[in-house]
């Protein structure tokens, strides 16, 4: 059918025009990347082909550990296997059975971390099945700096999008206008709130997975309040005009913290030198690195201060799974 | 982004140029775009409707829920310009969510009807816009990008754009206006619409038999 009408703005090149082939060109690119993943029933989820063999997918997405369908950029399917997930950062990583040819699909390309800014305009791609790649445009709506997930991640940026999630958003690829990859979507850490996990915390979380199976949690193995002294007690430790604190309400047998002698009941004030007032503040002591180094714990018991030394232990990675967040660390 | 939208972006800055052809599109949509309403409810229309190009013979392409038995038969149509005429169902499907409306008088000075493209040929990504009546707000326009590229002929066409009831027949369509789609409804936060070639099969079919 001839466009009877055609109008002034077909135009030879509108900047509307250009803005539209550049989203389309960004989506072509990336879709080179992005494979489905059958791996739960009715709707695939989205993963991306991350290394040469190597896809990273949404842990949440995937309830299967073995023998996974996966639909390639092509269309034609190919089978992968689970090698880890971590629960932390709903990462899980699949490995190829036999590395798909060149022809079928690529490395995705990345885009440089400087290109995650406020406002820039970002499409998020999936494939949440064989009918080809889906996409929704949008912004990044905020920016900040390492946060930890409500199970204890660690995830390098905290990215939170302006888009609509849909069917097969978890698992794919945020993209910039050019096509390059920004980190991976989830809509799983922050209450169905779209978020991207960047570049640095995939390949973090990729090497450790590859390399020993599950990632490292740090952990001392306590529960924890935030508690209030008296401002006299404050005044006779000279803990200064906020005196605030943890309070210890639980203390796992035979953890770090209880082969260090912390008890029930003990408030602490300070941790590796730093002033502690909620459990949070620990918790970001916490990093995988630090397992196996010693922790200072300045703690009040009794009326009297006292100075613990806790080695950090390493949280076994069965336990990760029936962890459900809250206050331990 | 593209040498030529940077190039651009230097000579006129790049969001006048886009706003200044939004504002064409709309316009140029705005033409082709009907407000349908029942006799006696004109002042809060129930929906959208298309000029649709058929050999020259002016009709409105719209979804059947839009026109429902239960209104009648009998419809008013108004065009952007304020021109208001007849009309009346020639065919509903509900199955497929079309209807073609015939205007009885056509009045002077009425709009030609839409070009009409082809979804199949989009690529995901690429920017659509709509154009209908959200909430009763007339001739409103949306801007989006298309979701996915439909996979198959009768699959519906599906658009990351912001719509509302009042959007309901009306189109969907490419930065050079031509139509690829009727909106039709909302799912999961996708704007859903019936691809053009198979509501111009429909319009042919019901008007030739």
């Amino acid at each position: 059918m001839s466009p009877a009408n055609a109008s002034s703005s077909a135009g030879s090149r509108s900047a509307l025009r250009a803005l539209s082939d550049d989203l389309a060109a960004a989506v072509q690119r990336a879709s080179r990347g992005i494979v489905a993943i059958h791996a739960r029933p009715r709707i695939p989820a989205s993963g991306i082909y991350w290394r040469d063999g190597i896809i990273v997918a949404t842990s949440h997405t995937i309830r299967k550990e073995q023998d996974i369908a996966i639909t390639l950029p092509n269309g034609s399917r190919a089978v992968a296997q689970l090698v880890g997930r971590d629960g932390g950062t709903d990462l899980a990583v699949l490995r190829f059975d036999a590395t798909p040819p060149k022809d079928a699909m690529s490395v995705v390309e990345r885009a440089s971390a400087d290109a995650l800014r406020v406002g820039s305009v970002v499409l998020a791609v999936g494939r949440p099945g064989d009918d080809g790649v889906t996409t929704s445009l949008g912004v990044i709506s905020a920016l900040s700096d390492k946060w930890r997930t409500w199970s204890g991640g660690e995830i390098d940026r905290f990215v939170r999008l302006d888009l609509s999630v849909y069917d097969g958003f978890s698992g794919g690829a945020l993209v910039d206008a050019d096509g390059g990859v920004l980190g991976i979507n989830c809509s799983a850490l922050a209450r169905g709130t779209p978020l991207t996990i960047p570049n640095a915390t995939v390949d973090r979380v990729v090497d450790a997975l590859l390399t020993r199976g599950h990632v490292a949690r740090a952990y001392l193995g306590v529960a924890m309040q935030p508690a209030r002294l008296t401002k006299s007690l404050a005044d006779r430790l000279q803990l200064g005009d906020a005196p605030r604190g943890v309070l210890v309400i639980m203390v796992e047998s035979d953890s770090p913290a209880d082969r260090a002698g912390l008890l029930v009941g003990d408030v602490i004030v300070a941790a590796g030198g730093n002033s502690v007032t909620e459990p949070q503040d620990i918790a970001e002591l916490l990093g995988a690195e630090r397992v196996g180094a010693t922790l200072q714990l300045s703690v009040v018991r009794g009326g009297e201060r006292r100075t613990i030394d806790v080695t950090v232990g390493e949280r076994a990675p069965a336990a990760e799974g029936r962890r459900r967040g809250g206050r331990g660390s | 982004m593209s040498v030529a939208l940077a190039a651009r972006a230097d000579a006129v800055g790049v969001h006048a140029s886009l706003a200044s052809e939004l504002e064409t599109l709309a316009t140029q949509l705005s033409l082709v775009t009907v407000r349908i309403s029942s006799h006696g409810t004109r002042a809060d229309g129930i929906g959208a409707g298309i000029l649709w190009p058929l050999d020259g013979r002016l009709i409105v392409v719209t979804n059947a829920h839009v026109v429902p038995p239960s209104r009648g038969s009998g419809f008013l149509i108004e065009s952007v310009t304020g021109r208001v005429a007849n009309a009346r169902v020639v065919a509903r499907d509900r199955e497929v969510d079309l209807a073609l409306l015939a205007l009885s008088e056509p009045p002077d000075e009425w709009p030609a009807p839409a070009s009409i493209g082809d979804a199949r040929s989009l690529r995901a990504g690429e920017i659509v816009v709509a154009l209908g009546h959200p909430l009763g707000v007339g001739g409103a326009l949306s801007v989006g990008v298309l979701h996915a590229v439909p996979n198959g002929d009768d699959v519906l066409v599906r658009a990351d754009i912001r719509l509302a009831p009042g959007n309901s027949g009306g189109p969907l369509a490419t930065l050079d206006g031509s139509v690829v789609g009727v909106n039709c409804m909302i799912a999961g936060g996708l704007g859903i619409a019936i691809p053009a070639h198979v509501a111009d099969r429909f319009a042919h079919e019901v008007s030739s038999g």
